[in-house]
């Protein structure tokens, strides 16, 4: 039946199972060994009255086993659990183990000490707001960081805080005499609403330029992404699609930016060379703008290779469309920018 | 019990008594008092024994070819020609021809002592020995220290040895096994061995026994209704009948322990198939249970008792002193003289006391004085 020494001597001599052999002597690897060591004292398997002190979320339990519930391991240990106040819980101990051998109680009392010290320490740790250290992952950031900037082109925030604006100058919601605008802006949206009032011709008109620039909207802000490096190539696409309107203040914009003598260079040289300018440049466009709605329809993807694409990503534009636009200057001015561009990538 | 084997009392009179657990994993109230065969003498010496034999029956043989290695005409070179003195293959015109032969450190040559089929493969043990080690491994699984130090996971299990009512031999899905085994708080020990299910490492994983695990419980019936087919596929747990218990499976390894769920008729059979110290086996003819040479084992549970401390004399000093470290010589110290001849003081005494009384004598036996005579002789 039940024996300890003979159980010590088959599980020293034979095989246990929570044994772990080490250059500093043989440990135990039982949870409930108060002492962490393999020896005949301490093994918690053969030893039928044992004793132990363990902590468990926080609170600290006195363990005992008798040799009565030997044959019950659900039942092996009985938990008391003992009071948070140190001295209380030192005479929990004593209470208990009275008349228990000697050196269990003073272990146990032992490890009781060690416990409440470390717990003292996690809580006061706790309290400190280490800063916990997370690692870069070079992958995500680098994806991570594309995306933006690929997520940002595709916004076109400049382009809906234009729309924005001139919804806003519309809807007269800065009044009749709005501040920093350009005249000529106001001018054309005062003649608008003129127009607007007027008769109910000039809906056709209204109508098809909704259309268009629903057109121009859809095809701007579908699936098709823009290039990654956007800022001046698709200032020179929506001036070309949009109305009359943006691309004055576009045109404005340009002219701040680019370098002094380019823009004298470039205006002398326009003049003559509008036409054959224009032309060349519009092929090219049309052309780039075939392949990049192959592009686009073939690669759903986003094309996230990193590289630019040789051709600006523009929008298709009707032969309609440069009928309906009489005047010349807007494409002028997009033939300078354009050409502008390509002066400034190229340099 | 008539007094049929020497002077041998049962360690137990009063047998104590199994509880049996139901479908549900439920206390029933039946029980079973525990069969003797769980207080046999539990000798993991013998067990390792007879396992080792045990085990080797189960081998195949394995040999080279006989010729293998030795299937050339070779001859040594000899000494002069500049090369080791090892017989080398004749002839020429390939690769061969030169090339050593017929050593165990030769490529291509007979290894070492040939391996040969007629080795003894199996090993045969005495019968005795064998139902005696059998006998210790039952009793050893009914010790839930050995069952938890072997490994398995009994923590939660409501008592040991394990017994579950009969109709669990009747079971036929693995689903109710299952549900069984989680009742009992004995799945931990199934979950256990799936964890542990790995590769093996080295050539076995390309001979067939790819993959290794633990053991789990061993379930022993009486008869089979279906409970073969409602455990057998769960990982690692195994199936025996009671009549038939296998040393191999119940100590698994050679070492004591394993754990085992009995069903109710199986455990009362347990009588029949073991018998008592008293009593003679059923199944095993003319047999009784081994009588332990010392009823309580624990040695230094005895040593360290009350009843002994009390009558045991006191122990000497840990460490004691040398005697005679130094040799004094006897004839110059008298006490050493007297240690090797006790006679001496005697005549040693004699002697001195002699020397005293024959002053004294002389004393008196002395000439007369010459005071004495001269007052004779003048006149």
């Amino acid at each position: 039946m039940n024996n300890d020494g003979i159980v010590w001597e088959v599980l020293n001599n034979q095989f246990c199972s929570f044994k772990v052999k080490t250059d500093l002597g043989n440990l135990c690897r039982h949870p409930y060994n108060v002492t962490g060591r393999c020896n005949r004292r301490d093994c918690p398997l053969a030893n039928s009255k044992y004793a132990t002190v363990r902590e468990h979320g926080g609170r600290i339990y006195l363990c005992m086993k008798t040799a009565e519930r030997a044959h019950i391991p659900s039942k092996h240990w009985e938990k008391i659990v003992l009071p948070k106040n140190f001295a209380q819980a030192i005479e929990v101990i004593d209470k208990e183990l009275v008349y228990w051998p000697g050196w269990m109680i003073n272990i146990c009392k032992q490890r009781l000490t060690r416990i409440t010290q470390y717990l003292i320490r996690m809580r006061r740790l706790k309290l400190k707001n280490k800063t916990t250290l997370v690692p870069i992952k070079k992958k995500l950031e680098r994806r991570e960081k594309s995306r933006e900037i690929r997520a940002e082109a595709a916004a076109r925030l400049d382009q809906s805080i234009e729309k924005e604006l001139l919804e806003r100058l519309k809807s007269k919601a800065y009044g009749d005499q709005p501040l920093n605008v350009n005249e000529s802006v106001w001018k054309e949206i005062l003649e608008g609403d003129a127009v607007e009032a007027e008769s109910d011709v000039t809906t056709e008109d209204e109508l098809e330029d909704e259309e268009e620039y629903e057109y121009e909207e859809e095809t701007g802000s579908g699936g098709r992404l823009a290039s990654e490096f956007v800022a001046d190539d698709s200032d020179a696409d929506d001036s070309d699609a949009e109305d009359d309107d943006d691309l004055e203040d576009d045109m404005e914009d340009f002219g701040d930016m680019s370098p002094p003598e380019f823009s004298s260079a470039e205006d002398d040289d326009s003049a003559s060379d509008e036409d054959d300018d224009e032309d060349a440049v519009e092929d090219d466009e049309e052309d780039s703008d075939m392949d990049d709605s192959d592009e686009s329809d073939s690669a759903k993807k986003p094309i996230s290779k990193g590289k630019r694409p040789a051709a600006p990503a523009a929008r298709p534009k009707p032969a309609k469309r440069t009928k309906k636009h009489g005047p010349r200057v807007e494409v002028e001015y997009e033939t300078e920018s354009a050409a502008r561009d390509t002066m400034l990538t190229n340099w | 019990m008539e007094d049929v084997v020497g002077s041998f009392s049962p360690v137990i009179a009063a047998r104590p008594v199994v509880s049996v657990f139901g479908l549900t994993g439920a206390k029933l109230d039946a029980t079973v008092p525990l069969p003797s065969v769980f207080t046999a003498p539990i000798r993991p010496d013998l067990v390792q024994f007879v396992h080792k034999n045990m085990a080797k029956n189960r081998r195949q043989a394995y040999a080279p070819k006989q010729q293998a290695g030795e299937e050339t005409s070779a001859e040594s070179w000899g000494t002069g020609r500049a090369v080791a003195r090892i017989p080398r293959v004749g002839g020429g015109g390939t690769h061969r021809a030169g090339q050593a032969a017929f050593g165990n450190m030769t490529r291509g040559g007979r290894m070492f002592a040939p391996n040969k089929v007629w080795r003894k493969w199996h090993i045969r043990t005495n019968s005795n020995q064998k139902r005696y080690a059998t006998a210790s491994a039952v009793a050893a699984s009914g010790v839930a220290a050995l069952v938890s130090g072997r490994g398995h996971r009994i923590s939660g299990i409501e008592e040991v040895p394990l017994v579950v009512s009969a109709e669990v031999e009747s079971l036929s899905k693995t689903k109710e096994a299952i549900a069984l085994l989680k009742a009992l708080k004995a799945y931990a020990d199934v979950q256990k061995v799936s964890s542990t299910r790995s590769i093996r490492a080295g050539r076995g994983k390309m001979r067939n026994r790819r993959h290794r695990q633990r053991r789990g419980p061993l379930v022993v019936y009486a008869q089979d209704a279906g409970i073969t087919r409602a455990f057998r596929n769960l990982p690692g747990v195994e199936l025996v009948d009671v009549t038939r218990l296998n040393l191999l499976q119940l100590a698994p390894g050679g070492h004591l322990g394993r754990f085992v769920i009995w069903t109710q008729p199986a455990f009362e059979a347990l009588n029949a198939v073991f018998g008592s110290q008293t009593e003679a086996s059923a199944q095993k003819k003319g047999y009784t249970l081994p009588v332990p040479v010392i009823t309580n084992p624990d040695i230094s549970r005895l040593i360290t008792s009350d009843e002994i401390q009390a009558v045991v004399r006191p122990s000497g000093a840990k460490t004691q002193r040398r005697p005679f470290t130094q040799k004094k010589n006897p004839l110059r110290n008298t006490q050493v003289l007297v240690r090797l001849n006790p006679y001496a003081q005697v005549l040693r005494r004699a002697e001195l006391l002699g020397k005293n009384k024959k002053t004294k004598k002389y004393a008196h036996k002395k000439s007369a004085s010459a005071k004495f005579l001269q007052i004779l002789k003048a006149d």
